[in-house]
């Protein structure tokens, strides 16, 4: 079920939907690995699109080309159909006013509280009225069930909690579509939970668009509208949970399963 | 004899991509200055940490090579009854070597590794790159007040550092020594112009930009793990020293055409 020959199992809503997000043709070497091989991918504005694979896979590395994190060797990222490719970093910023991300460490800023840190996008697009900044900081805090937070050093917070305090700082600013990089890694399983049925209620509530990056399968299948498995720097499988799970594909089910084909010297 | 060829070619280009990504980052970061907006409380709390804390090391530094350099030229000149021209030796060498050298090397020990350390750990955890995804470009929020900071702080520093290294040598000669205290001040007043202050602060400017900008890109430029955070210190340390110590004989000999040495 190679990227090109696999039938697309899309709902007719998602496929109804104009694309968000659209990847086409991307390939990206990092040192000798070539981790991208003619990536092609629609994100359709609401879903929330999982892209699972292996560790090591180019997953964290295809976020970083939606964001303009990073630049492809080839082909061609659109938001709502611009191309930000050949954008500068200057440039790329009022594409980022609408793509937020949501980092596997959470990449909180150690100096700030965590109010300045929810607080940081909000004075950087401009906003200067402190009532309003509290308000919304508050807002966002208290969707991610940390109300009262505010004045916590990020250094004090829990691997959970700071995950948390990422989120809220990439929704305070309501953007339409949030990037998560491996939101479950490092967590127990009830935190892990929490985050994804966090991710659940943002897109019921928000409505935004979500794109979640990882390995974890049991959040994949919580969290997704539709599951992209990227095999070999390519999207080997797209379709809904549902027909992820019912896959006889050798590949896809060692891969959901977890189980490694590797003989070791102690089998 | 060829693969050593190739190595010393590629010792040059490396050496050359490397002068060209500095240059890039010094264009980038003016270019910040007159056309983003200055992010005035960062640039406040760089001038604190740069300026205001680097006083006390600066200050020793300057008051400590002030006085063993009037000892040392002392005892040289007191053979040849010249002990009353010690003033205008400690004088101009603290204005046009010692005061922007010393200082400049204390600041790329003090500043420098703690610049470098401080991006780079921002680096490795993702938090650059938080940034930029947050629509703050890197060089805007942490580059230029660093730049600012040390253009201004760089300058006062050499002349706090000259200034206690003259009074120093004073008292070391004066106090200690015996030299004629009313000589002494006629022949450093006499052989010490605005040229030399010229210099020293020229001098001072140039080290804060090599010191800001080698350690900006060593910490912008760290490589993941604790390695690669350790060692950008380490490297903005060494780089800087040396392209101080190096940079320093060109600039004097420029300087020198331009705000010659004398009466």
């Amino acid at each position: 079920m190679t990227g090109a020959a696999s039938p697309a199992r899309e709902s007719s809503a998602a496929q109804t939907r104009p694309a968000l997000i659209s990847i086409r043709d991307l390939w990206k070497q990092l040192g000798e690995q070539q981790v991208l091989k003619g990536f092609d991918l629609d994100v359709a504005t609401g879903e929330t699109l999982v892209i699972v694979g292996r560790s090591g896979g180019g997953k964290s590395v295809l976020l970083k080309h939606i964001i303009g994190l990073m630049k492809p060797d080839k082909g061609d990222v659109l938001v709502e159909g611009e191309s930000i490719v050949a954008l500068t970093e200057r440039q790329l910023s009022r594409v980022r006013k609408k793509i937020a991300v949501l980092f596997q460490s959470a990449a909180l800023f150690d100096s700030m509280t965590v109010e300045e840190n929810i607080a940081f996008p909000l004075r950087e697009h401009g906003l200067k009225d402190a009532a309003i900044i509290d308000e919304k900081v508050a807002g966002a805090l208290a969707m991610v069930d940390l109300a009262g937070e505010q004045k916590k050093m990020p250094e004090k917070l829990s691997g959970g909690m700071r995950k948390r305090v990422g989120l809220a700082r990439a929704i305070v600013t309501e953007p339409q579509c949030i990037l998560y990089d491996e939101p479950t890694t490092g967590l127990d399983p009830i935190v892990a939970d929490s985050i994804n049925r966090l991710i659940r209620r943002l897109q019921k509530r928000l409505g935004i668009t979500s794109i979640v990056v990882t390995h974890d399968m049991k959040s994949a299948f919580h969290v997704a509208d539709h599951v992209a498995y990227l095999y070999d720097g390519r999207v080997y499988f797209r379709g809904t949970p549902d027909a992820l799970r019912a896959s006889t594909d050798p590949l896809i089910h060692d891969f959901i399963e977890g189980r490694s084909r590797e003989l070791l010297s102690d089998d | 004899m060829t693969s050593f060829i190739r190595l010393i070619g590629q010792n040059v280009l490396g050496f050359c991509g490397y002068l060209g990504q500095l240059l890039l980052l010094a264009i980038d970061s003016f270019r910040s200055i007159f056309t983003a907006p200055i992010r005035w409380k960062l640039f406040m709390g760089q001038l604190l940490e740069v300026g205001y804390r680097s006083q006390l090391v600066v200050l020793v530094t300057g008051g400590f090579t002030g006085a063993v350099f009037a000892a040392q030229t002392y005892f040289q000149f007191h053979r040849l009854g010249m002990d009353s021209a010690v003033g205008a030796v400690v004088s101009v060498s603290m204005f046009r070597e010692l005061g922007p050298v010393l200082t400049g090397l204390m600041l790329a020990g003090r500043v420098g590794a703690a610049m470098s350390a401080e991006i780079g750990t921002m680096k490795v955890t993702e938090q650059i790159d938080a940034l930029r995804a947050l629509g703050v470009y890197p060089v805007d929020y942490l580059v230029v007040p660093r730049v600012l900071a040390m253009m201004i702080s760089m300058p006062l520093l050499v002349a706090e550092c000259v200034g206690l290294g003259i009074v120093a040598g004073y008292v070391v000669a004066v106090v200690l020594l015996d030299v004629q205290g009313a000589y002494y001040l006629d022949y450093m007043l006499s052989f010490t112009g605005s040229r030399d202050i010229k210099m020293a602060l020229t001098k001072g400017f140039v080290f804060a930009l090599i010191i800001v900008f080698v350690s900006c890109h060593q910490g912008l430029n760290a490589k993941e793990g604790a390695v690669g955070v350790g060692r950008a210190p380490t490297e903005a340390v060494v780089i800087g020293s040396l392209a101080i110590l190096i940079i320093n004989f060109f600039l004097s000999m420029i300087l020198n055409a331009i705000f010659p040495a004398g009466i």
